[in-house]
């Protein structure tokens, strides 16, 4: 960040931005991980916890369908969980961050979309120094190819887009709607429940499953597999695939805040 | 004479917030059953026009509920006119209510980063002005320190020397000036005075008539909205006191 900010050529406005979002990560970070043992591996302690209960409960049945080997279904359970949890956390903490600071709003002037984008990336920066490690030596180990390491990325920056685009979509609704978070757990769930996270595609009924295509956690879910579990390249086709749905909902949340944003300012 | 702050045929409507239902459940059902209505809409801010000259000190006067703190907020740009337009020339530092931006969580130091980010200041002029504004609060023992452990006169006299230790073009206060024990109200007062005497343009929402008249040149008379008179802050004062006594 401090690289960005030493451009002379960014203006006044962008710099102040990338100020605002460097003290509200680090004050999210701070007080987050204060005091804490563990500090920022705590991100990883939730997906590993339950993949262990996963494992425990349905490795031994569902071994069958990850080639009869239970290390497979593991990784496979611990590669969804770890991008639902990020889009589980990272949306839900921004969906309260527009109202959270609405006191401060009212007192100082300042660019509203920096609440939301900064809860995102804390969880960014929580996921490159703690679960990107994990990936990246699952991947080197399956495939022996530094390609895929870098690949993950990929998957990754379709997720946090799609992240962004509900997280501005999310806080900006809950200007209007307090009760909110309730519908939203609920929401969460539903796509936690339909994406291949800890079962198998195939023991779906045929006439459900065109529906688990709908959910749009799928495809990242599948190109993040693809490239840490498959040893084979990166499949490009998955990784745009991805990327275009990420773009669609960024670009679908941003204009949903821009259009209400006027509005805020009276509910805060 | 140089313009500060322009506002023409400024009008702002709220959301008036008490017959607003927070309800997703409720406007759902209430689109199903056809009941669901436009919320209404209360005319806050009614046709203000306004000029402040460069290092002109005014005082803005009125009941509760008259616009004055929204008057400030649209100045400051943290609310947006629905019609009718506002000019500000130079930065604006707003000075209400001390301390509204502190996280108590984290450190004194973290805090002051923070605060002066929030104020529009960068981080690394924020790391050279820590000290003078430690000295200024008199907490230099207190740097690593969260904000959650000082006192509540501790925290205000941070907020207060975070905010006023910068050279604004425009101060704009909410009746917040002096905090703190005795000894600390001096150096404030001395602070304001500095303000008070330097070419600085001040707007001051205030309910002390007497500090209206003395430090004032000019006052603003509202009154539901509008600007009921507007001039020499003797003369408002008075056909003010006048009007509700």
């Amino acid at each position: 960040m401090s690289l960005s900010l030493s451009n002379k050529y960014i203006t006044p406005k962008a710099r102040h931005y990338l100020e605002l979002l460097h003290v509200l990560v680090s004050r999210t970070l701070k007080v987050r991980y204060r005091g804490s043992f563990l500090g920022i591996y705590w991100s990883l302690l939730n997906p590993l916890i339950m993949t262990g209960l996963y494992t425990a409960i349905f490795g031994a049945t569902f071994a069958k369908y990850y080639g009869g080997s239970i290390l497979n279904y593991v990784l496979a359970a611990l590669t969804g969980l770890i991008v639902i949890n990020f889009f589980s956390a990272s949306t839900s903490q921004a969906l309260s961050s527009v109202v959270g600071n609405g006191a401060l709003l009212n007192k100082i002037r300042l660019p509203v979309s920096v609440f939301p984008i900064s809860m995102i990336t804390a969880n960014i920066f929580q996921f490159v120094m703690g679960t990107f490690p994990l990936l990246a030596i699952v991947a080197l180990i399956n495939s022996k190819s530094l390609i895929n390491v870098v690949a993950i990325f990929l998957p990754f920056i379709a997720l946090v887009m799609f992240c962004v685009g509900i997280g501005f979509f999310v806080s900006a609704l809950y200007v209007f709607f307090r009760d909110l978070p309730y519908f939203y757990e609920l929401v969460v769930f539903m796509l936690w429940i339909s994406s291949p996270v800890f079962y198998p595609a195939e023991i779906v009924p045929k006439a459900v499953r065109p529906f688990l295509i709908l959910n749009p956690l799928s495809p990242i879910i599948e190109s993040l597999r693809q490239i840490t579990l498959s040893g084979n390249l990166p499949d490009f086709m998955l990784i745009i695939n991805a990327l275009l749905s990420g773009i669609l909902f960024a670009g679908f949340g941003w204009l949903y805040f821009h259009r209400s944003r006027s509005q805020f300012m009276d509910l805060l | 004479m140089e313009e500060a702050i322009r506002l023409g045929q400024v009008c702002l409507w709220r959301r008036t917030q008490e017959e607003f239902s927070y309800d997703l459940k409720k406007t759902v059902l209430s689109f199903f059953e056809g009941k669901y209505r436009q919320p209404a809409k209360k005319l806050v801010l009614d046709k203000i026009d306004l000029v402040v000259e460069k290092g002109e000190k005014i005082g803005i006067i009125g009941g509760n509920g008259a616009g004055k703190s929204t008057l400030l907020k649209v100045i400051c740009g943290i609310l947006q006119p629905t019609t009718g337009t506002v000019r500000v020339r130079g930065q604006i530092a707003p000075l209400i209510e001390l301390g509204a931006g502190f996280d108590a969580e984290i450190s004194v130091m973290d805090n002051i980063l923070l605060y002066g980010v929030l104020l529009g200041f960068s981080r690394a002029e924020m790391q050279e002005r820590a000290r003078s504004i430690l000295e200024f609060a008199e907490l230099q023992d207190y740097e690593l320190v969260p904000v959650k452990g000082l006192s509540s006169g501790m925290v205000a006299r941070l907020g207060f020397a975070i905010a006023t230790d910068v050279k604004p073009d425009i101060l704009i206060l909410d009746e917040v000036l002096s905090v703190g024990d005795e000894s600390f109200r001096n150096k404030c007062q001395k602070r304001m005075d500095g303000f008070w005497d330097s070419h600085v343009s001040i707007l001051v929402v205030s309910h002390s008539m007497e500090f209206i008249k003395q430090s004032c040149d000019k006052a603003i008379w509202l009154n539901k909205g509008g600007i009921e008179l507007a001039g020499e802050s003797e003369k408002v004062v008075t056909s003010y006191i006048q009007s509700v006594s």
